[in-house]
């Protein structure tokens, strides 16, 4: 198992886990959220290709479209 | 060209930054700038601009003042409700601000209308969106690949703000607006559904407006470097471009990205 933080929370998830198993074992609809690993955005395409590492910082938002 | 007396007097403050100077209030001045949305981002980003003297700004919007806007909105009172937004901002910012000619386009922006604003006469030096809504978001996000303007997009609702800046040109590898939110996105939040407080969307305009600024002195700084080089460059060294920053109104906190281009992406990989 590894730890990563998801939105500041500590969670525990397989090796192995990719970023789209993330936000499925949350209940995350996949494409109400934007997810950036470690500072950086990554593209919806691009999650289900990404595994999980040890210490990874996930930050799952919403867009924000009011002005 | 050199400035006025009056206009050295007026603009001294900015002018006395290193970054700036007379040559970056000359830049100013001759930068036109368009503003699709002119609710609580469009109001306070256009205002800052125009006192900054910005030369040139367009405002778009097709909506009517609302008593609703008031708390927010802070160009607009009581005596203008029913009146286009657009319309009124214009007139009272070249009451207020002289130097900065302001266009105004009494209706919202569509795919059909926008060669009415992007046409041959028009070189506009930044693209803010100030808009509402998901989807005139990421047609303002094609019209400014399309037409090669960098875009620097604002959003407010809740106590959740989000800024980022884009140009395909000078950064491709940070991608567009929907790299990071594709079209079929699910929307949840707007102003009218979760609310929003005055000065939430006010932060988020003026980093708006101070980003376009800095954007306006040194993507001309660029332009500059690439006329004495006379060679296109990579720029590597404009640090807002291609960053996504969001603002939690509640907690306080600012959280920065770096933006990524989707090779997938409908929009700008197509
Ligand atoms: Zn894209």
């Amino acid at each position: 198992m590894i730890n990563i933080l998801l939105n500041d929370e500590a969670v525990t998830v397989a090796v192995g886990t990719s970023l789209t198993q993330v936000l499925e074992r949350q209940t995350i609809a996949l494409n109400g959220v934007a997810l950036v690993l470690n500072a950086e955005v990554v593209p919806r395409s691009r999650w289900s290709h990404i595994m999980c590492q040890h210490d990874d910082k996930l930050e799952v938002f919403s867009v924000v479209a009011g002005g | 060209m050199a400035l006025t007396d009056q206009a050295f007097i007026q603009y001294s403050r900015q002018i006395l930054l290193a970054d700036v100077g007379e040559h970056g209030q000359n830049i100013f001045s001759q930068s036109h700038v368009l503003i699709i949305g002119v609710g609580g981002l469009g109001n306070l980003a256009a205002q800052y601009l125009a006192a900054a003297g910005v030369g040139q700004i367009t405002l778009v919007d097709g909506d009517t003042i609302e008593r609703s806007n008031l708390p927010r909105q802070l160009l607009f009172s009581v005596e203008d409700l029913g009146s286009n937004k657009a319309q009124v901002a214009a007139e009272k910012l070249m009451q207020a601000y002289p130097d900065s000619h302001i266009n105004s386009l009494q209706h919202y922006l569509t795919l059909d209308n926008a060669p009415e604003i992007f046409n041959a006469r028009q070189q506009f030096s930044l693209l803010l969106d100030c808009s509402d809504n998901f989807s005139t978001r990421q047609l303002i996000n094609q019209l400014a690949i399309e037409h090669q303007v960098t875009l620097v997009s604002a959003s407010a609702a809740n106590f959740q703000g989000q800024l980022l800046s884009v140009n395909q040109q000078l950064r491709p590898d940070t991608g567009c607006y929907h790299c990071l939110y594709p079209s079929d996105m699910g929307v949840s939040q707007s102003c009218q559904t979760v609310g929003v407080l005055g000065p939430m969307v006010g932060t988020l305009a003026s980093m708006q407006a101070l980003m376009s600024l800095n954007l306006l002195l040194s993507l001309n700084a660029k332009a500059d470097q690439r006329q004495v080089s006379g060679r296109q460059t990579q720029v590597d060294d404009q640090p807002l471009l291609g960053q996504l920053y969001r603002f939690d109104g509640a907690k306080f906190t600012w959280r920065q990205a770096k933006l990524t281009r989707d090779p997938d992406c409908l929009v700008c990989s197509a």
